[in-house]
């Protein structure tokens, strides 16, 4: 028998650079020999690689080489898979067969001649222990069920004699799995397991323990491999078997229909990207400490986008992704809530990106989301600590996202153009396509299919053709590796573009997006329609002197008083405003809008507000008028409100002095027009005792109450136990701790045992003792402390010098003397 | 790019561009499913409602033509989400019927048995249904029909309801096309027999004319249509008894067969007018005539100015549902924003048409709206600045310094007959007093009513001071000036009414003349561009112009 390395050792090479082509990750890194070689191409990991990437018909091919090696030497042959695959109908395709052989002994999956193949062990390490769904056979299960089997004529009249419900969980293992569990409370006999105690009961099934199940105690029922094939007689051994992917009809749209329809969500993902990254720029969202947009907030940039929260989800994560949305460290540190110190705001790409053209636009998103290794459909779910997944968090982050879309547009794009597959078709050719990958990944194909046409990649349900064109960029090689190299912030978001026009499918978009319009149409009910995407200067003009109504292919918005107000706030005049419409109307101005707009500017700057550090008032002008001529006065600035107002921008004070030392005669008066009186104010230092206080006789002695004697002795006694725990400690205590320093010939476990005993007698006699022990740091100290007890391996003890409470864990204590 | 004149929004509203080659079968392709919401003169805007598109639906058209319908004509690409959404929306039409079972009586059938579940477990139809015959059949009583027609509707799941109208008792009625007592012959015009013909395919709906359009008419064509006694609601006895001379001069119903059901007479015949006021009196807490509705196997009930409908009779006519129902106003614009109701127990809108198309047939008079501003004294400007919040309006609404205005204005118009409508009754006594003109309010008996209309459509009396009265239902064919000083705060179809009052179209087709007359830099302002957004959203424009502009060289004297 030959082993895997030296088939490969006599192999051309030529043959090992097609297997190396076919499976890299065997040479990375290079082995150093072709036994490596061979161990790795056997090893689960690389098994499993090869094996992920077989369609359903290739790896059943495999269940039954798998199932068609003899037991001596774990050999099979090319003509017992046909065999066995063929069944008795004869079905199928031989060449079907042989080609899936073929498929797999390339990938050395199988080996060997073709009398005489062999399965890569692996391949049963990292595949179900049931090959193509079928149990044991009966000799490994249970010996009465052999006897059975050996007898096909009593095993058929056994399975005829089967009651339906019975039949009917045959079938079901039949078809694979063939192992079921057992209920766990119903007792045999009763209910839903009846129909398993009569199959067990007849040795139709034998009852077998799960891995994880009690040992003992049979939790489960397995079908054995005979009477599995036995009644797979209809469908072949291998259960139903697709040589072909399964067709994808769909439905047939109209290509342009399809591109329109596409075209148009496209540019209603451009335009509410535009709008939730602007509300976010006006109203930044605080980043959670767990990462992500809170919940709360995507509900507020999803209401104030009038859009579904899943569908804000999943534009922010594209624009995250797209590099236009980024965190900001707030200034400062005072913030109202706890963790959040970062906020989420437009990135410095964003500016580049919003004036970019839409098809442009809508590319940079399209591409982010490609590649975006982020399931969106993941948030608002709870992960497994039932913690809600927030948006923009790292438990929506998913490594294996961007091979499903991938894979999902492939399908897409393999079709004709205009084709709309449903759903269903899409997840079950995938299914097909590579089993293994695409197992539990059913819900995120769907995502794809929903993201996609989302973001107008697809119209219609059919992939459009920018979108094609746009998959073909991307599968076409990795090219913008090297451009992206150079542009690392993202700041030049259609740096490809620049150059010629935009790529392929950014001109294919351009030609269905409408254009720009620089003019718009004004009604006489003050509404005022772009038909059609507004130029940026236009949209910028209209967002200052209108507000917004409805967006769309158009925009329409309204011209109120208010909106006027705020075009004059910001430095419009009157004229500029009509010579705006005027000039940007198709229609003629009407005369509502002029009346308005002239009406809001007679009235605009009616009140003036300023501020003033202090105003002069008089009922007599002349004197006002005096005032303000003076020269003395001119340092203050006085300017003239009203005949009887003057202002200055300097303070009360100030004005009071100036205007007395100018020889007038003011007051002042408080907010509500009361003379308020000036008395100067007198400044004296803090209070202080006079000397005068004090006792008077200089010879008396200083007497001294008890409490502050007592307290004096208190003190001086502290004093002095302090001074005699700073004496050093006895020796034995200090050098405890080091190696091979434990007292004069004791051993280290007795050294703490008889500290042990030390302490525990100091306890109880509630007297002083040194301490040594090692400290966290691993450095070796003393202490004198009173120890007040042990347990639970730790010793707390009282230091007198620092009158604290200390604790000590006992397997750090070295050495322990009583004070003498 | 098609380059259509259409252009989808992303809030579903759609753009129309009036100009455009297209426009008009573009308008034609999405009239039955977008409601018309706004028709200034350049782009109409139009709306696509869950209720416009189930509407559609009722009426035959599938979700196919509706998006067929917005790619065909629409300028740019159509969003895919708004197309799936409205694929959506119209399949969740007709889930449930409504229809009459053999021996069970109404039924409420299921073709979705999940739908059927899921209303079935809400709480808002708790105790409308009763039991079940299977798993997708309900009984429900007939009269529950209205509200869970209603409830269904607010569900989401509106019930396609196919069990049909009763006739009621037939009575030969026909119009009087070749004219009666030397009149001339006459037919229908073609948009009276578009609205008469949509109301009748639909079963029951509303009709939206302008004022003057004559709604009368359809109401008269649908009794000849529906040839079986008719219950007529009006708002006034004044309108009651227009509506009556109306119908002896158009149709071939005679006095003796027309009832009149108010305050005054109490006569039920064939065909029988009431006012929403005597049905909603109440005697003791109850609602004394509400037999009136049961007093006959009515045919046909015809709610005139529907706009205005009261809410008790909202109540009763849900239980109205197997009768066929016309509504007939000029603005489905509530105030308290109840459209929904009309739509849902009186039925969806059936036939609508722009002010301004109709004015373009010559149908009703082109009319010429301006807004005066007038600038207040300083006495009155302090009044106003010192006057409480709830009192303002009045204050600035009732400035003795629009009195000259009115004055300047009616001499402007010395030809013509000139109707100043005001809602104070003060002001409305001032402006008789100035313009020496006779009154109508309130308080005016009908007969003394009648007899000033009367004497004003005979040119007897060339200015006539009106109340609030006058807003509804007063056919004054010759009045061809309005001067509105003052109305009721901001409401917006109290404008169209007031509007409506002059734009019948004139013997010499005269343009007609509406002025309203505001103090400037007051509320009043505020609620006057309130006020108009109506008529300017159907085209109006208003020119703005100072008092000054009107009052000539000389400056208001004001005592």
């Amino acid at each position: 028998m030959t082993t895997l390395a030296d088939t490969l050792r006599a192999l051309p090479d030529e043959a090992l650079a097609a297997l190396f082509r076919l499976r890299p990750d065997l040479v990375v890194p290079v082995p150093t020999d072709l036994s490596a070689l061979a161990v790795r191409a056997q090893s689960r990991v690389s098994v499993a690689r090869a094996l992920d990437g077989l369609d359903e018909f290739t790896l059943r091919i495999l269940d039954a080489a798998r199932l068609t090696r003899d037991e001596d030497h774990g050999e099979t042959s090319t003509e017992s898979i046909l065999t066995l695959s063929a069944g008795a109908a004869r079905r199928v395709d031989r060449a079907a067969v042989r080609s899936a052989v073929d498929r797999l002994r390339a990938l050395f999956l199988l080996y060997g001649p073709t009398e005489s193949l062999h399965v890569v062990p692996g391949v049963d390490e990292v595949c179900s222990p049931y090959p193509a769904g079928l149990g044991r056979p009966a000799a490994e299960l249970d010996p009465e069920t052999a006897a059975l089997v050996a007898d096909p004529a009593k095993l058929r009249r056994t399975l005829l004699a089967a009651p339906p419900p019975a039949r009917a969980i045959l079938d079901r293992l039949a078809a694979g799995p063939p192992v079921g569990t057992l209920p766990a409370t119903a007792a045999p006999g009763e209910g839903a397991a009846a129909p398993v105690s009569w199959l067990v009961d007849n040795r139709l099934l034998v009852p077998v323990t799960e891995p994880s199940g009690l040992a003992g105690k049979p939790t489960a029922v397995e079908l054995p491999r005979e009477i599995g094939l036995l009644l797979r007689r209809e469908s072949g051994p291998l259960g139903p078997l697709r040589p072909t992917p399964p067709p994808v009809a769909g439905a047939a749209r109209e290509p342009k229909a399809a591109d329109s329809a596409g075209a148009g969500q496209a540019m209603e993902a451009v335009r509410h990207t535009e709008a939730l990254l602007e509300q976010l720029a006006a109203e930044p969202a605080p980043v959670l400490r767990s990462g992500g947009l809170g919940v709360r907030d995507l509900r507020r940039l999803a209401r104030g986008g009038g859009l579904d929260e899943s569908t804000t989800a999943l534009l922010l994560e594209v624009a995250y992704a797209a590099g236009l949305v980024g965190e900001v460290d707030l200034p400062g540190t005072v913030t109202a809530r706890n963790g959040a110190d970062q906020q989420m705001l437009p990135a410095a790409g964003y500016e580049g990106w919003r004036d970019g053209s839409l098809a442009h636009r809508w590319e940079h998103l399209a591409r982010a989301w490609l590649t975006m290794t982020r399931q969106v459909g993941l948030v608002g779910q709870r992960d497994d600590r039932d913690r809600p997944i927030t948006v923009l968090s790292a438990e929506a982050e998913r490594a294996g996202v961007p091979a499903v879309r991938r894979a999902v547009l492939d399908v897409l794009a393999d079709l004709e153009p205009g084709t709309a597959p449903g759903p269903d078709e899409v997840v079950d050719l995938l299914a097909w396509r590579a089993p293994r990958r695409s197992l539990g990944r059913d819900t995120g194909q769907r995502e794809v299919l929903a993201e996609a046409a989302l973001l107008g990649v697809t119209g219609l349900g059919a992939l459009t053709t920018y979108g094609r064109l746009l998959l073909a960029q991307w599968t076409a090689g990795d090219t913008r590796i090297g451009e992206t190299g150079d542009d690392p912030l993202g700041v030049r978001p259609d740096a490809d573009g620049a150059a010629g026009g935009g790529s392929a499918a950014v001109r294919a978009l351009d030609a269905l997006l409408p254009a720009p319009v620089d003019h718009f149409l004004v009604q006489a009910d003050l509404t005022v329609v772009v038909p059609g995407p507004p130029e940026p200067t236009v949209a910028a003009e209209l967002a200052t002197v209108a507000e917004h109504e409805s967006a769309g292919g158009a925009s329409v918005y309204r011209v109120t008083g208010a909106s006027v107000r705020r075009a004059l706030d910001v430095g419009y005049a009157a004229e500029d405003l009509h010579s705006l419409f005027a000039r940007r109307s198709r229609t003629p101005v009407p005369q509502g809008l002029t009346y308005l707009i002239d009406d809001v500017a007679r009235k605009h700057g009616g009140l003036r507000v300023g501020s003033a550090g202090a105003y002069l008032r008089s009922d007599d002008e002349a004197l006002l008028a005096e005032v303000l001529a003076d020269r003395r006065l001119a340092p203050m600035s006085l300017r003239r409100l009203a005949p009887t107002v003057l202002t200055t921008p300097h303070l009360v004070g100030r004005l009071l002095t100036a205007l007395r030392e100018a020889g007038y005669a003011p007051v002042s008066e408080d907010a509500s027009g009361a003379t308020v009186l000036n008395r100067p104010k007198v400044r004296r230092a803090a209070a202080r005792g006079s000397v005068a206080n004090r006792v008077t006789d200089p010879l008396a002695t200083p007497r001294l109450s008890t409490p502050r004697l007592l307290g004096i002795v208190e003190q001086i006694r502290r004093g002095d136990a302090a001074a005699r725990a700073a004496r050093r400690a006895p020796s034995t205590v200090r050098g405890a701790g080091r190696p091979g320093g434990a007292g004069p010939g004791m051993p280290t476990a007795h050294a703490h045992s008889q500290a042990l005993a030390v302490l525990q007698q100091a306890v109880r006699d509630k007297a002083l003792v040194w301490v040594g022990y090692v400290d966290a740091h691993g450095a070796t100290a003393s202490r004198l402390v009173r120890p007040v007890s042990i347990g639970g391996g730790y010793l707390r003890a009282e230091d007198e010098r620092t009158e604290m409470l200390h604790t000590f864990a006992l397997h750090r204590i070295t050495a322990a003397v009583l004070d003498e | 790019m098609s380059g259509g004149p259409l252009i989808v929004q992303s809030d579903k509203t759609l753009l129309l561009e009036v100009d455009h080659p297209d426009a008009l079968a573009c308008r034609m392709a999405i009239a039955p499913f977008a409601e018309l919401e706004r028709s200034p003169e350049h782009v109409h805007t139009y709306r696509l409602t869950p209720l416009g598109l189930w509407n559609a639906r009722a009426a035959g058209h599938d979700a196919e033509g509706v998006v067929d319908a917005l790619l065909r004509y629409s300028r740019y690409p159509v969003p895919h989400a708004l197309l799936v959404d409205v694929a959506e929306t119209m399949d969740r039409y007709g889930r449930l019927q409504l229809v009459a079972h053999p021996t069970h009586g109404l039924v409420l059938r299921a073709l979705d048995r999940l739908v059927l579940i899921e209303v079935a477990k809400s709480k808002k139809l708790a105790g409308m249904l009763g039991a079940k015959l299977d798993d997708d059949t309900v009984i429900v009583h007939p009269s529950e029909r209205g509200r869970l027609k209603q409830a269904l509707l607010k569900l989401g799941w509106p019930a396609e309801d196919l069990a049909g109208y009763v006739d009621g008792e037939a009575h030969p009625i026909e119009l009087a096309t070749e004219g009666t007592d030397g009149r001339p012959g006459w037919e229908l015009r073609s948009y009276q027999r578009e609205a008469v013909q949509s109301f009748w395919a639909g079963g029951s709906g509303v009709v939206v004319l302008p004022c003057g359009a004559g709604k009368t008419l359809v109401g008269a064509a649908a009794m000849a249509e529906a040839k079986a006694t008719t219950l007529i609601l009006v708002t006034n006895t004044v309108a009651g008894r227009q509506w009556k001379r109306e119908l002896i001069a158009r149709t071939s119903l005679t006095e003796e067969e027309i009832g009149e059901y108010s305050g005054e007479r109490k006569e039920i015949r064939p065909v029988t007018i009431a006012t929403y006021q005597v049905l909603t009196a109440r005697r003791g807490g109850a609602f004394t005539h509400l037999d009136l509705f049961g007093a006959r196997d009515w045919g046909l009930v015809i709610y005139d100015e529907v706009h205005l409908l009261p809410a008790p009779i909202f109540r009763f006519t849900a239980d109205l549902q197997a009768r066929r129902r016309l509504g007939l106003t000029a603005t489905l614009v509530r105030e308290d924003g109840r459209e929904g109701d009309v739509f849902s127990l009186i039925g969806p809108k059936r036939y609508d048409a722009p002010w301004k198309d109709i004015e373009a047939q010559g149908w009703i008079a082109p009319a010429d709206c301006t807004e005066v501003r007038v600038t207040l004294t300083e006495a009155e400007r302090m009044a106003y600045a010192v006057a409480e919040p709830e009192e303002r309006y009045r204050v600035a609404a009732t400035a003795r310094t629009k009195l000259p205005v009115v004055k300047a204005l009616v001499e402007r118009h010395s030809a013509d007959q000139v109707l100043v409508i005001g809602g104070y009754i003060d002001q409305l006594h001032e402006l008789g007093e100035t313009l020496d003109a006779p009154i109508v309010q309130g308080s005016t008996t009908n007969k003394e009513r009648e007899r000033l209309f009367d004497a004003f459509r005979a040119g007897e009396i060339s200015t006539l001071v009106i109340s609030k009265v006058g807003n509804f239902s007063i056919d004054l064919p010759e009045a061809a000036v309005a001067i509105q000083v003052s109305g009721t705060f901001g409401s917006r179809q109290e404008e169209a009414q007031r509007l409506g009052r002059v734009l019948r179209p004139k013997a010499d087709r005269r343009q007609a003349h509406f002025y309203t007359v505001v103090s400037r830099d007051t509320i009043d302002t505020e609620y006057a561009a309130h006020r108009q957004r109506f008529l300017a959203e159907q085209g109006y424009a208003y020119t703005i112009v100072d008092a000054d502009d009107v009052l000539g060289p000389s400056l208001p004297s004001v005592d």
